[in-house]
């Protein structure tokens, strides 16, 4: 078994029958099936990966696993670069190609490694103080150049090569299992026995946790395994990473598909699950934490848990002679596996004695104890290092091509902490282990229970207490026999060693312990300002591996115990998650729903161009030709004959029963208990504030059945404003609304001759004025459908609005084309709509947009003189009243060839820097010579026939206008009534 | 639509709806007009189905009546005739559209998009549910083969093109139409 020089046994995850192509830098290397790239490099011997994020120092690989800090590379693929992807974590794959990340020319030669010589010049917050001067250079010059020299990945753009790379799923389970170890595997099992639903997730690629690290439980995970493949109502995820607890028993977990499963299922590379559960073990182990001491960043430095992981789980050694450096016995395990498969170790334990290393020494393992570590050597990885006695004395060279450290262990507390649980300081493993709260249960190391024996039996008693507490009455099975823990010596807490040079307590951010000092002399005390004065605990890794060592270090600065300072509680997302993973499947067509027309396809089928507005596609423009022409064709074609357009988009509240009348008076600010049967009216409804909310016509079919039309920008607030106040102010009143929105399908007739197209389609009402007038509505027969119709009108032409339901509403619309061939009829889009209404001052979202009174629009006098109405009180503030609020006004270019523009500011001549308001609708007219437009000007009201400018400073234009009343075209109101 | 032994079949369904609303007091009478009309009310967060259709109840007070499409107005003035008094009776033929979805991976493939666990031991047998599936908003109702989903037919076909997209991994099939009494049947359909 061998691929790649220390490949040295078998692994429990690689396939050494199936060797694998890749490249590191274009260097062609190759690997086995189930390695990760990180393992295959070590396999091969390499040692330096990348360059560091600040002082582009060389980096090696660190850990094993999601917590790596260093060894981060871009992957490039067919689709592009992926940059800061974790070679621990990144499965090796046939023609896989990786590149280093943030160094120039080289990875070997990295002209941005003068960083590290000017080191001294650049602590933590440098530039805080630096760069002042001259001020202009900050944006231009410094923050560039600083940009450039640190990050770490770069980011191209990525082109997705499927269409979907990822997708949300929801999950629902009684229990959430966080964690497959001892722990995990052994609750997942105590509450599948006894039926419980459970979703068991594991970040790693397999289950087991720290069972993987020894042979001896090999066993024992084989029977769990059996027994929970046979439980239905445990479901097991892997390469599933819990990444965010939210409360109310939800999690987010992100799962990455192997491989395989990404070829059957089309290429989808991630699945983000949405977890809803009734009940959380998290169960998350403890992580092997760093120990500071000058150069504990070379390449070739590495934890020691992670040594034992490569050895055991892809055949690697990861050094040739490793040198140990240990405060604790865990850390051991490694040492004996590493020996046992031949590789020759040494220890530095800096305990006066413990079992392990007596151990060690029965086993012929040359262990220095009562000794630290002090210093590494080497150019671009560790080859010797200098070993003192504890205190200082007795300094001495020891060669070795490996450091393997551990610092002991922390547990993984983030998910619990984000689910509630409380951190609690525990003195025998020196960390802070998380407790089991109201909603959040914590098992196995992430509470301190360490051993893997211990573990897997506080997992079963764990379980045991969810399963009453879900009031489960079945009888479990008893768990596997397990074997015992050994006896084990108690760590000795060693945070850093100090010495020349930098000791890294965050090798992703570059932190040193020096830095953390420099932030408590500049009164960063707590351990939040610190992290943000210096990053320490920041980006992908979130010093998982160093935090606590950092901790520790704040409180040696400060003088108290670790316990004083605490520890940082990262909020969601543990770990990092993708764009893609969080977007899912709604990107492109699926990014956001279109709401389409009943006639979408008719219009697309006859040239429409359509313009996104809200969530609907509405035409725009049918005629061809660019600029204005068409839009101005067809509203002249309105203006001179009969044209029609798709209105579908307004909201339509059906409104009925007892109450529906004086809910009506109450929402809106005039009056509708005296319309008639038969008839519409113009309303305005505002908001509690007393501003305006939306305008709309409403229609009293029967006594007790009324319906609304609201603008399409405003259907859904004025359906939910509704509603709210019928259930809240309104409860007494006996009131039904519907949302009819959807239901009918509604086409404007307008133009002189709509009252002779609409005749030839409708049957049973007479259109005459004197019995359908102005403001009419009713039931009626429209191109033998059963539908309504209305006398209304938003174009200022004599007009209609005929609804049927909108599943015949080709019917009615292609009746009405042909009805309406005789007399040359047109199509329109919502730019003619917009012409026509801009020209006859009718308002739109531009005017009603929340900011505007009933009084800045002239609509003072609809206010309803008796009886309440939402707003009624705010809307008498005197303050809406001022004549120097914005208010509605009418604008004209002086010169007619000259344009507006929406939102150019009008100013007066003398005075061109104070803004008097703004242009909030413009257009060429169709009738008249020029561009109208309507704009809200402080005082507008008053003064009709000023004359100001109107500035585009964006277009570089300054037109001298005219302000007119908004109605430019039939004031008097003729044409509607005709 | 027949079963496909594994995966999903999608079938639009067409359908007449109309909006039943209960007067205070007079849910029992509007329940009763409505069993007069050989279709029963469903309870809260449940469908029946009948001979005729079906009758499903996601908001207190209010029933939706799925039946068989039938002359535009019609089925809706038949309705306003027998609940005068009691409740109204709003048609909304044309406001939902009916998607039919049937086979082994149905619910799997809601999931993708649906909070609701529609899980066989969590969902009833006859539950109905008001959701959101892809940002639309969507009425879920467990029928005796499936899965029958109503949604407003100006966001139809966004829902339609993000269950055949989303369904592709399970092999989704679309069928042509099936009728409201096929999927209210309790055999195969």
């Amino acid at each position: 078994v061998s691929q790649g020089p220390a490949r040295i046994a078998a692994g429990l995850l690689t396939d050494a029958s199936r060797r694998l192509d890749f490249r590191f830098d274009g260097e062609p290397l190759q690997g086995l099936a189930g390695d990760t790239l990180a393992s295959a490099l070590l396999a091969n011997g390499r040692r330096l990966i990348g360059r560091s994020f600040k002082y582009h120092r060389p980096r090696g690989i660190v850990t094993a696993g999601p917590e790596e800090p260093c060894a981060l590379v871009d992957v490039l693929g067919a689709a592009g670069r992926e940059p800061n992807l974790l070679a621990t974590t990144l499965p090796l794959t046939a023609g896989l190609r990786a590149e280093s990340q943030n160094r120039w020319p080289s990875l070997r030669f990295d002209a941005l490694a003068l960083n590290d010589l000017c080191g001294r010049f650049l602590p933590a917050g440098f530039y805080y103080k630096s760069f002042m001067r001259p001020a202009w250079a900050w944006e231009r010059l410094y923050e560039p150049a600083i940009r450039r020299a640190a990050g770490l990945g770069r980011l191209d753009p990525v082109v997705a090569d499927t269409a979907a790379p990822a997708e949300t799923v929801h999950d629902h389970t009684a229990v959430l299992v966080i964690g497959a170890g001892a722990a995990g595997l052994s609750a997942a099992l105590h509450l599948g026995s006894r039926g419980v639903p459970v979703l068991l997730a594991e970040q790693d690629v397999v289950e087991g946790g720290g069972t993987l690290q020894a042979v001896r439980w090999d066993g024992w995970r084989q029977i769990v395994d059996g027994h929970l493949a046979a439980l239905p109502c445990v479901r097991r995820l892997t390469r599933t990473t819990v990444v965010g607890a939210y409360g109310h028993g939800v999690f987010s977990a992100l799962e990455t598909l192997s491989e395989a499963d990404s070829a059957r299922c089309g290429g989808l590379r991630e699945r983000l699950h949405v977890i809803r559960a009734k009940r959380v073990i998290v169960a998350t182990g403890a992580l092997e934490r760093l120990i500071a001491f000058p150069g504990n960043d070379r390449p070739g430095v590495m934890l020691a848990g992670a040594a034992l992981s490569y050895l055991r789980r892809y055949g690697v050694a990861v050094g040739g002679a490793p040198l140990f450096f240990v405060n604790n016995d865990e850390a051991y395990e490694a040492a004996f596996a590493l020996s046992a498969a031949g590789v020759h170790v040494r220890i530095v334990d800096s305990r006066s004695a413990s079992r392990a290393a007596e151990c060690a020494r029965a086993l012929g393992i040359e262990v220095h104890t009562d000794s630290q570590v002090c210093r590494t050597r080497g150019r671009r990885a560790v080859a010797a290092v200098t070993v003192a006695r504890s205190g200082g004395a007795e300094h001495r060279q020891v060669a070795t091509d490996c450091l393997l450290v551990s610092g002991g262990h922390s547990p993984l507390t983030a998910l619990a902490t984000q689910a509630g649980a409380a951190l609690e300081w525990t003195d025998s493993i020196a960390a802070f282990i998380a407790t089991t709260g109201p909603d959040v249960q914590v098992a196995g190391a992430a509470r301190g229970v360490f051993g893997l024996a211990a573990a897997a039996h506080d997992g079963t008693q764990i379980g045991a207490q969810l399963a009453t507490q879900l009031t489960c009455s079945a009888v479990a099975t008893p768990p596997p026999e397990c074997p015992a823990d050994e006896a084990r010596s108690l760590p000795a807490p060693l945070w850093e060693v100090r010495g020349p040079g930098k000791a890294f307590v965050d090798l992703q951010n570059d932190v040193t312990s020096d830095d953390v000092r420099l932030a408590c002399r500049e009164g960063y005390e707590h351990l939040e300002h610190m992290k943000r004065y210096t990053t320490h605990g920041m980006a992908t890794d979130q010093g998982r591996i160093g935090g606590l060592t950092g901790g520790a270090v704040l409180a040696q600065a400060r003088g108290v115990a670790p316990a004083a300072v605490g520890q940082l509680r990262p909020r969601p997302f543990a770990q990092p998650v993708t764009f893609a993973a969080l977007a899912g499947a709604e990107v492109r067509e699926h990014y956001r729903p279109k709401r389409l027309l009943p006639l979408h396809d008719w219009h697309a089928a006859h040239g429409a161009r359509f313009v996104p507005t809200g969530l609907w596609l509405r035409p725009l423009v049918y005629g061809q030709g660019s600029g204005w022409e068409p839009v101005l064709a067809e509203a002249r074609a309105v203006r001179a004959g009969v044209g029609m357009t798709d209105v579908s988009t307004l909201g339509k509240i059906d409104v009925q029963g007892p109450g529906a009348a004086q809910f009506l008076d109450f929402i809106y600010a005039n009056t509708f208990a005296t319309l008639a049967v038969g008839r519409a009216r113009y309303g305005i409804m505002l908001r509690e504030d007393g501003m305006l909310l939306d305008d709309g016509t409403t229609t009293r079919l029967a006594p007790e059945h009324f319906v609304v039309t609201t603008t399409t920008a405003n259907a859904g607030i004025v359906l939910e404003h509704m509603e709210f106040h019928l259930q809240s102010s309104c409860a007494h009143l006996e009131v039904t609304l519907t949302d009819v929105g959807d239901q009918w399908a509604q086409f404007a007739v307008a133009g002189p001759r709509a009252r002779e197209l609409v005749s030839r389609i409708t049957t049973g009402v007479d259109l005459s004025n004197a019995a359908f007038p102005f403001m009419a509505g009713s039931a009626a027969t429209l191109a033998g459908l059963p539908g309504r119709l209305f006398r209304i009108s938003f174009s200022g032409e004599l007009a209609y609005e005929a609804a049927v339901p909108a599943a015949h509403a080709e019917t009615l619309w292609t009746a009405l084309l042909t009805a309406g061939e005789s007399l040359s009829v047109c199509t329109y889009g919502l730019d003619a709509l917009n012409t026509l209404r801009i020209e006859k001052g009718h308002l739109t979202s531009a005017e009603l947009n929340g900011n505007t009174s009933a009084a800045d629009l002239g609509m003072q006098r609809l206010l309803k003189k008796q009886g309440d109405f939402i707003g009624r009180t705010l809307a008498q503030r005197p303050a809406l009243g001022a004549p120097e609020r914005l208010q509605l006004a009418g604008v004209r270019p002086l010169a007619p060839a000259e344009r507006l523009r929406n939102g150019a500011q009008l100013v007066a001549a003398n005075a061109p820097a104070q803004s008097l308001g703004y242009l909030t609708s413009a257009t060429p007219s169709a009738a008249l010579p020029g561009w109208v437009g309507l704009a809200l000007l402080a005082g507008g009201a008053q003064r009709h026939g000023e004359h100001l400018l109107a500035l585009s400073p964006v277009h570089g234009e300054r037109t001298a206008v005219e302000i007119v009343s908004p109605h430019h075209f039939d004031p008097e109101n003729l044409r509607v009534r005709a | 639509v027949s079963a496909p032994e594994a995966g999903v079949a999608l079938a639009a369904c067409p359908l007449d709806v109309i909006e039943l609303a209960a007067r205070r007091a007079a849910s029992g009478a509007l329940g009763d007009a409505a069993a007069r009309r050989g279709q029963p009310l469903a309870p809260l967060g449940h469908r029946r189905t009948c001979a005729a259709g079906l009758t499903l109840c996601i908001r207190p007070g209010r029933w939706l009546v799925l039946s068989r499409p039938a002359e535009a107005g019609a089925a809706a003035l038949l309705w306003q005739r027998d609940c005068a008094g009691s409740g109204t009776a709003v048609d909304l033929s044309s406001a939902l559209k009916g998607f039919y979805l049937r086979g082994a991976a149905a619910r799997e493939l809601l999931a993708r998009g649906c909070r609701v666990n529609l899980a066989p031991g969590a969902f009833a047998a006859d539950g109905a549910a008001a959701t959101l599936i892809a940002q639309v908003s969507v009425i879920v109702a467990a029928v005796p083969q499936g899965l029958l989903l109503l949604t407003p037919a100006t966001t139809a076909r966004h829902l339609h093109q993000w269950l055949v997209a989303s369904g592709r991994p399970f092999g989704v099939s679309v069928r042509g139409n099936v009728t409201v009494e096929r999927i209210c049947e309790e055999g195969p359909a």
